[in-house]
């Protein structure tokens, strides 16, 4: 294949059918069997630079951190890469929709083509999308990233403002009006160097998040806070507000929001509402006991490392004797959604009115663990609930550590009735 | 994997949807969609079940129960490959409050004619007060249903993205933009009635008239009655119960023709064995298990 034969060809798209100079340079390349998606142009940019609604952008950079996730597309789940990109300008996150020939990991400096961006909850995301490739370069192609103490990367634009039950994984350059219940300063070792974090629990009128902030903002349990600049991230998927000097963090008038006792009530949702978080903190949540999961009632577990043994043995250290230990896992259903429900034991011997000891005398007499299962299924399946705990998440779903449980007895005549007038007052 | 929600259905609902939608991809969940949206993978019902049958046979046994709720009956099938629901199934003696979890299922003999069913996945005897509690949630259900239903319905058609911005969430959007392509407009009206009903269902001020024979007529006794429970039929009901159990030779209810002859003959006139019959079915002492045919609880 000739050069004029090319040239030939490129005059014919252009002249005789008039597409664009960059239509017809991929659908030759493309008729040759080339790939169209080296060709295009992006342009380089540093992180700083970027703004929303990017066609086509170049970027070197290190990656600072990746992360898998499934998503649900139309054609059922697709697995995709997620986390953060960073160059000596600034950070940025970044979602990788296509499969990329190259592994992915944290530390690693890629050349990425072709990227495009967008605008999501006030902050700019690189998306890489078909027409991306992404090519590994030498780590010393760009200096070591590191959130340098003092100075962080700056955000771009104004903060966007969130209730604490709107706070998503990921999302950054966020303000939030909260009170802070609690709070306590630990150290904790980053990149080898001992620093002081800041954490706790802080709460709006929606809801709790656990905090962490990386510089001494003179928190202080009670604090009503205007937080600024804070990003969030997500421990076993629960969403939590993060903030370091990045962020401008001001003292409001303690009547700005409800006092700690009313904002300290755990409120209730719907399960459908936390799978759409990931999880809460201190949630409550009413429904009904569907079934007992495998493990539930009697169980022992290795003495060694607490995991629950099968018939006698433990799946890392063999046979052991094992300790007893009472409990129920049970799938929750609201009707919105379901969750797996951990009682434990104190919970169980509540539920049961009977201590652990007299459920293994039980057990003994019967010559089985079963009959204490058997009573727990008769006692809980079917029967409304509303248990209180945190719902953490992961890819099996929802779970809540129970912290309190007490069966319902709804008042259903009166709740009927209130309906009924409603439905006729409409009417 | 998110653990498909175990919907609160009534059988006038669920036995209305003749949509089914083939999950695609790998393990991909399929659904039973209903006139209102509902997405049905999984389904939780209590009702009272009021027969169960082997319809398979001895080697390969199968199941079937029909579980009444206050708008029609679920036909609940169990056989080998679900031998906890099915052996629950086979000790269970009906009349009896049951929960059941199970999935949805449909089955097509042939085209234009769809019956819905649920394979359970559990199933227990309960009481009267967590069946009671069941209708209310349904109720419940129903009505977030009817609600963003009667929206779709102002839509031309619905869309995802209106129904999400009204606030609907996205797995009833969904249905609801299936439901409106398959079934065209829902009939409304009949599941407001299905809604009235139910709650009316649950509250005793709705109960059909009581006769007078149920009250105590005599005053000495009264205090003494009064102690009772409600539940205690008088002379006549007794006679019909009687009546009733002694005719239910083939396990399957009294018919009716035989009920009032046979009342006739033990003293109770026409009127009379229409209000014990009444008050009896009130009092959950009889039940109507298919149509002209009475059986003692």
């Amino acid at each position: 294949m000739s050069e004029s034969e090319i040239e030939k060809e490129l005059s014919s798209y252009l002249n005789v059918y008039r597409v664009s100079l960059d239509t017809a340079k991929r659908s030759i390349v493309k008729k040759h069997g080339g790939n169209p998606a080296g060709l295009a142009v992006g342009i380089n940019k540093t992180i700083r630079e970027l703004v929303p609604g990017e066609q086509s952008v170049n970027l070197l950079a290190r990656i600072v951190a990746v992360n898998e996730k499934d998503v649900n597309v139309e054609s059922g789940t697709k697995r995709i890469l997620y986390g953060i990109l960073g160059d000596p300008s600034a950070t940025i996150p970044f979602t990788a929709w296509e499969p990329l020939n190259v592994p992915l990991a944290k530390g690693d400096v890629v050349r990425v083509t072709n990227a495009y961006t967008k605008e999501y909850r006030g902050q700019v995301q690189v998306n890489f999308g078909v027409r991306t490739t992404v090519a590994k370069e030498k780590t010393d192609a760009l200096p070591e990233y590191k959130p340098a103490a003092g100075v962080g990367m700056p955000y771009i634009g104004k903060p966007t403002a969130l209730k604490v039950v709107d706070l998503r994984e990921g999302a950054s350059n966020v303000a939030v009006t909260a009170r802070v219940l609690s709070v306590e300063a630990r150290e904790v070792e980053v990149d080898g160097a001992k620093k002081a974090v800041y954490s706790g629990v802080l709460a709006d009128d929606t809801g709790k998040s656990q905090f962490s902030a990386w510089k001494d903002f003179g928190l202080a349990e009670d604090d009503v806070l205007r937080i600024e600049g804070a990003y969030v991230k997500s421990w076993r998927g629960i969403p939590q507000l993060s903030f370091d000097d990045r962020a401008a963090v001001t003292k409001l008038k303690d009547d700005a929001l409800a006092p700690a006792a009313k904002l300290g009530e755990s409120p209730r949702m719907w399960i459908e509402d936390l799978a759409e978080r990931g999880g809460g903190v201190d949630v409550t949540v009413r429904g009904i006991l569907i079934d007992l999961r495998e493990g539930s009632g009697l169980v022992y577990r290795c003495p060694e490392c607490n995991r629950v043994l099968r018939k006698g043995a433990c799946r890392i250290h063999g046979e052991v004797k094992g300790n007893a230990d009472l409990r129920v896992k049970a799938v929750l259903d609201d009707g919105s959604g379901a969750l797996t429900a951990v009682f434990n034991r104190e919970l169980t011997e509540a539920l049961l009115d009977k201590t652990m000891d007299a459920a293994i005398a039980q057990a003994k007499d019967a010559m089985s663990v079963d009959v204490v299962r058997d009573e727990l299924s008769d006692l809980l399946v079917a029967q409304p609930i509303e248990a209180r705990g945190n719902v953490t998440s992961d890819d099996y779903g929802l779970m809540m550590i129970v912290d309190t449980a007490k069966l319902l007895r709804v008042d259903v005549q009166t709740e009927a009735r209130e309906m009924l007038e409603q439905m006729e007052g409409s009417a | 994997m998110m653990r498909e929600v175990a919907w609160r259905l009534f059988a006038g609902e669920y036995n209305d949807a003749t949509l089914e939608v083939e999950g695609t991809g790998e393990r991909a969940p399929s659904y039973v969609i209903t006139p209102l949206g509902a997405k049905v993978n999984r389904i939780f019902v209590v009702g009272v079940i009021t027969d169960v049958e082997n319809v398979g046979t001895d080697m390969q046994p199968m199941w079937r129960a029909r579980v009444s709720d206050p708008t029609g009956t679920f036909h609940v099938y169990a056989g080998q490959y679900q031998p906890e629901a099915a052996a629950a199934l086979s000790k269970l003696k009906p009349p009896v409050f049951g929960a059941i979890v199970g999935k949805s299922r449909v089955y097509s003999p042939e085209p234009g004619t769809v019956y819905t069913s649920i394979r359970p996945e559990a199933i227990k005897a309960v009481d009267e007060r967590v069946r009671d509690f069941w209708i209310l949630e349904a109720c419940r259900s129903l009505r977030k249903r009817l609600d963003a239903a009667n929206e779709a319905a102002k839509m031309d058609p619905p869309t995802k993205e209106a129904l999400a911005q009204i606030g609907v969430k996205e797995a009833l959007a969904d249905g609801l933009v299936q439901a409106a392509a398959h079934y065209g407009k829902a009939d409304l009206s009949r599941y407001t009635a299905m809604l009235a009903e139910s709650l009316r269902y649950l509250l005793p001020e709705y109960r059909e008239y009581r006769p007078p024979e149920a009250e105590p007529t005599v005053t000495e006794p009264a205090a003494k009655a009064e102690a009772k429970e409600p539940e205690e039929p008088t002379a006549d009901e007794d006679k019909v119960l009687e009546v009733i159990a002694s005719l239910d030779k083939d396990g399957k209810g009294a018919p009716w023709e035989g009920i009032l002859d046979a009342a006739g003959q033990v003293g109770v006139s026409k009127d009379k064995l229409e209000e014990s019959i009444n008050s009896l079915l009130d009092k959950g002492l009889i039940y109507e298990p298919i149509l002209g045919r009475m059986k003692k609880i």
